[in-house]
């Protein structure tokens, strides 16, 4: 392992549960759920504590199918504002390690460690010294996969530190085929139960038959099934089967300007009326323009979509197009966006709707519109009402819409991620 | 698509990241960035005006190292003027703060 890079990927288990857990003691012995509100549809179970798994429970599973299995079930509403909190936490305290350390998810971290191993020992010993802080300074168990890129890292955490006693795992490199490559390809990083299906139906059954096949061979067969623009990920695919990865543990990795930004919600119940989607596509540009204007982008395309209510006979569509000049003025985007709607929605009741903006441009050079003298009137209207949302949140000044019986803005002023703060 | 091959493309394309928590990560990365005034002693305040003495007399290069928040500044020149009263010197025009200075070096 020495000339290698010695990379860690540290995760969180349960990890919402684990920090209510942890902010209330009286629960330690208690099966518990962090889910969301069993009043609007975002009621299914977000986290669930070992103890609750023993019962049964599983994630994103119904609450009421959770209380069947496990009656005395303690059920926690979400705080995710105090997650994201903790998690910061969590990476300041791998930052006193190594400052390179790259957050993946809410409890997912990437930590190479090549430079500064040598103050600590061995990984394993690094990996056991940085869990027992984390236990101890804020009672979450974190599992450690170790090896030498990113994703091996993450293999060796999803299958084997997730399962095994210590919660440690070094998978090496020339071990593959006694370790990984005989797992199934289900377990397989980037692989779920629709790729399992066409992997089978290909003649793969383990890792380590997909990681065997040459790479061209392998180009053909997804190109016989997905069609010819498939080599990429086919070559995805063949590098995760045989651990090669080079990307690197890359801190700065969230400043990258996005591409687009884009605002989506599944509503509380069906809409099926056009001037209720509306007031959802209304409030959703509003959010999305919001952001834009902080960040001093425009946007040039506009995109909509809309799932259908119907779970069965699923309906819908997603739909962009190009406004005339690129901006990030709410109105104008919006009357982009209904346009999109009236053209494309064909009517049946709706249960998610989503906007975003792309192809952006710097906000401080625009073109003169003839069509719109008011421009700089409400550019300075908008730059008002954001820095007084900015400074009391977005639910203190309103559209009149929103407070209308479809308005969601007030609901989801009080949300991170669809659940509350 | 072939961005997903290439240099971070694989973890950038797979994440699932709350903007509010990319906003947090951002925010503690641009924090870690500010630098810390370099508090100077009465020695190296004696070296620091020293050399800027000479450049200023002799017509010498000086190599100054200066505070900025974020960057690593450093002015390479000949110090044409030192105004004692508003506490600042010209290099080739432009005028620095003396307070900045946290290190000088002459050619």
């Amino acid at each position: 392992m020495s000339l290698n890079k010695v990379i860690l990927l540290a995760d969180c288990q349960s990890f919402y549960a684990s920090v209510e857990k942890a902010e209330h003691p009286e629960y330690r012995n208690l099966p518990v759920v962090v889910a969301g509100d069993p009043e609007r549809r975002s009621g299914i179970i977000l986290a669930a504590c070992p103890i609750a798994k023993s019962f049964g429970v599983t994630t994103a599973e119904r609450i009421g199918d959770s209380l069947a299995k496990c009656p005395n079930l303690v059920i926690i509403k979400p705080r995710m504002q105090l997650y994201i909190d903790i998690s910061m936490i969590i990476t300041r305290i791998y930052q006193s390690y190594t400052d390179l350390v790259e957050p993946y998810s809410i409890d997912e971290q990437f930590l190479d460690v090549t430079g500064s191993l040598h103050l600590y020992g061995s990984p394993e010993e690094l990996a056991r010294m940085i869990q027992t802080r984390i236990q101890e300074e804020l009672g979450v168990y974190t599992r450690f996969g170790i090896a030498e890129n990113k994703i091996l890292a993450k293999t060796a955490c999803d299958n084997y530190a997730k399962k095994n006693g210590s919660g440690i795992y070094i998978l090496s490199k020339d071990k593959l085929h006694e370790t990984l490559w005989t797992l199934p390809i289900s377990k397989m990083f980037m692989v779920g139960s629709r790729m399992t299906r066409h992997f089978n139906a290909m003649g793969m059954e383990t890792i380590g038959q997909l990681a065997e096949t040459p790479l061209e061979k392998l180009k053909m067969m997804m190109r016989r099934k997905f069609g010819k623009n498939s080599d990429i990920n086919a070559e995805l695919y063949w590098r995760i089967a045989n651990g090669i990865d080079d990307s690197p543990v890359t801190p700065g990795t969230h400043q990258i300007a996005p591409k687009a930004v884009g605002h989506m919600m599944t509503l509380p119940r069906d809409y099926g009326k056009l001037d209720e989607i509306k007031v959802v596509l209304l409030e959703l540009t509003e959010l999305v323009c919001q952001r834009c204007r902080g960040k001093g982008y425009m946007g040039h395309v506009v995109s909509v979509g809309c799932m259908g209510a119907d779970y069965d006979r699923p309906t819908g569509f997603s739909r962009q197009m190009k406004m005339d000049d690129p901006t990030n003025v709410t109105n104008q985007v919006y009357r982009a966006a209904v346009e999109l709607l009236k053209r494309h929605w064909d009517g049946h009741p709706v249960r998610k709707v989503g906007v975003s903006l792309s192809q952006f441009s710097a906000d401080d050079e625009y073109q003169l519109s003839l069509f719109d003298p008011n421009r700089e009137k409400t550019m300075a209207l908008e730059r008002a009402t954001d820095a007084i949302k900015q400074k009391y949140g977005d639910a203190i000044i309103l559209r009149a819409v929103s407070i209308t019986d479809a308005g969601q803005a007030r609901h989801r002023s009080e949300k991170i991620g669809g659940h509350y703060k | 698509m072939r961005k997903k091959l290439e240099g971070n493309g694989l973890w950038e394309s797979s994440r699932m990241m709350l903007p509010e928590h990319k906003a947090a990560i951002n925010e503690h990365e641009n924090a870690l960035r500010q630098r810390q005034r370099v508090e100077l002693d009465e020695q190296e305040w004696e070296h620091v005006a020293r050399s800027v003495a000479e450049s200023l007399q002799q017509r010498h290069q000086i190599t100054l190292r200066l505070f900025h928040p974020v960057e690593e500044l450093t002015v390479i020149g000949i110090v044409d003027r030192v105004d004692q009263m508003k506490g600042r010197f010209m290099v080739d025009g432009e005028w620095f703060s003396i307070r900045d200075i946290e290190g000088a070096l002459l050619d």
